[in-house]
């Protein structure tokens, strides 16, 4: 039986009940949503880099 | 007597009702930080005299079972039945944006990711306090510091607090050369505010200034399917800027397009800042928490510099404050860092890769919001 487990049927807070799932959520949001961001910078980032290669940029000197 | 009740049955009904008249104050207070503080005035102003507007005696503007009130039409129209207010001021904001210090500095995308931490760290912070998950998630695309971003996740998800998120997006954009600094300096030394960064920027073809806005919305829609309209709105208009040739339209976004829309969406906005709705302990929460994503945000793009900085040579090390620019306050965040890096050293301009941040983090908020609609669509 985890600590969350143990804790929930006290947990009240100022604004309600927190819930187990609700705290899983939300760190799996954290988790998805901060790797989402980074695979679609990477992608972008990967994207400029070709882009720039093809059209033959640059650096200005 | 009684044809003459009319006289003062809107006061009798304030009487019964006397929320209506705090938010009165509350739209006074808006109003007062848009004229005499400069903070937002196309969105507060609006917003401040739309919620006087709303909390008057019915049916006003609000309309009641029989009448549909004008702010009531708009708001249905403009912002419930497809978000298409914050949309269309996309096109406009697209068109405003240079990409071409990102694009000639790609790295800065990597800041415009990390410094939307806070948004994240924040609906985790809303759910211990006890707020459903998706008011939670509403309220943590506060710190994307992007308002159609905030008003099209907080409307999708139906949050209870849409009128409070949406203040306290537009009032802490407004108060980013407040929150940063302060924010940047509990986390940075001295020393690392005086790292320079010489800015060698590579050519940027036309070419590629017009595939990026197209190859941009593909990827962000395949990855996040639920941020298509957001980063689409954008991009289509920097697309319009760029392509060259349709310089009439990309002014008209820019100029006319963003002013009426802009006009329309805070009075539209205040629909939802009726008394009854507005005045709880929830709202004030929810401007606290909208104050925390912001600073998280802003320290969370420092941090990532720093960790970076951990593995570079000292000739090539990051200014953490050019983290913190990875926020969507464009372009007030990097004007801030620049005014920061010159107080520091005169001789360090950090504009260049601060905007590069800026605009990184623009295209960081839309796919946070869009990832949030996603997970928010599988949920719920």
């Amino acid at each position: 039986m985890n600590m969350i487990s143990v804790l929930l049927p006290a947990f009240r807070s100022v604004m309600g009940e927190v819930t187990q799932q609700d705290i899983f959520r939300s760190l799996e949001l954290m988790g998805k949503g901060m790797l989402g961001i980074l695979v679609v910078m990477i992608l972008i980032f990967l994207v400029i880099k070709g882009l720039n290669a093809v059209s033959g940029s640059k650096k200005k000197e | 007597m009684n044809e003459f009740s009319f006289l003062i049955d809107g006061a009798k009904y304030i009487i019964d009702n006397p929320k209506m008249a705090v938010m009165w104050l509350i739209g006074g207070l808006l109003i007062w930080l848009a004229i005499k503080k400069d903070f937002e005035p196309a969105l507060l102003l609006p917003m401040g005299f739309g919620a006087i507007l709303v909390n008057l005696p019915l049916p006003g503007v609000v309309g009641d079972e029989s009448v549909t009130g004008i702010v009531q039409w708009l708001y249905h129209v403009g912002i419930e039945a497809s978000e298409a207010m914050p949309l269309l001021l996309f096109v406009g904001i697209g068109a405003m944006i240079d990409f071409g210090p990102l694009l000639s500095n790609p790295r800065m995308l990597l800041f415009g990711g990390a410094a939307q931490f806070g948004i994240f760290f924040t609906v985790v912070m809303a759910v211990l306090l006890g707020f459903p998950l998706k008011d939670a998630m509403s309220a943590g695309v506060i710190g994307a510091a992007d308002g159609p971003t905030s008003i099209m996740v907080a409307q999708r998800l139906g949050s209870n607090y849409f009128g409070a998120i949406t203040v306290a997006a537009y009032s802490y954009m407004a108060l980013v050369p407040i929150i940063q600094p302060i924010a940047i300096k509990l986390v940075t030394t001295k020393h690392e505010r005086q790292i320079r960064m010489p800015y060698n920027p590579a050519n940027v073809s036309k070419t590629t200034r017009i595939l990026f806005p197209i190859i941009v919305t593909i990827i962000a829609g395949l990855i996040a399917p639920d941020s298509v309209a957001l980063v689409g709105f954008l991009m289509f208009g920097n697309l319009i800027r760029e392509s060259g040739c349709l310089d009439n339209l990309s002014q008209t976004a820019q100029g006319p397009l963003a002013n009426l829309i802009t006009i329309f969406l805070g009075i539209t906005i205040s629909f939802q800042m009726r008394a009854e709705a507005f005045l709880s302990w929830g709202t004030i929460l929810i401007m606290c928490l909208g104050l925390v994503a912001f600073v998280v945000d802003t320290i969370g793009g420092v941090l990532f510099a720093k960790l970076l900085n951990l593995f570079l040579p000292k000739d090539k090390k990051i200014n953490p404050m050019v983290g913190g620019a990875g926020i969507s306050a464009f372009p007030m965040s990097a004007r801030v860092i620049q005014k920061m890096a010159l107080k520091e050293d005169n001789q360090n301009h950090l504009l260049m890769h601060a905007v590069g941040a800026n605009v990184a983090g623009q295209i960081g908020s839309v796919v946070a919001g869009g990832i949030i609609l996603s997970l928010a669509g599988v949920w719920f």
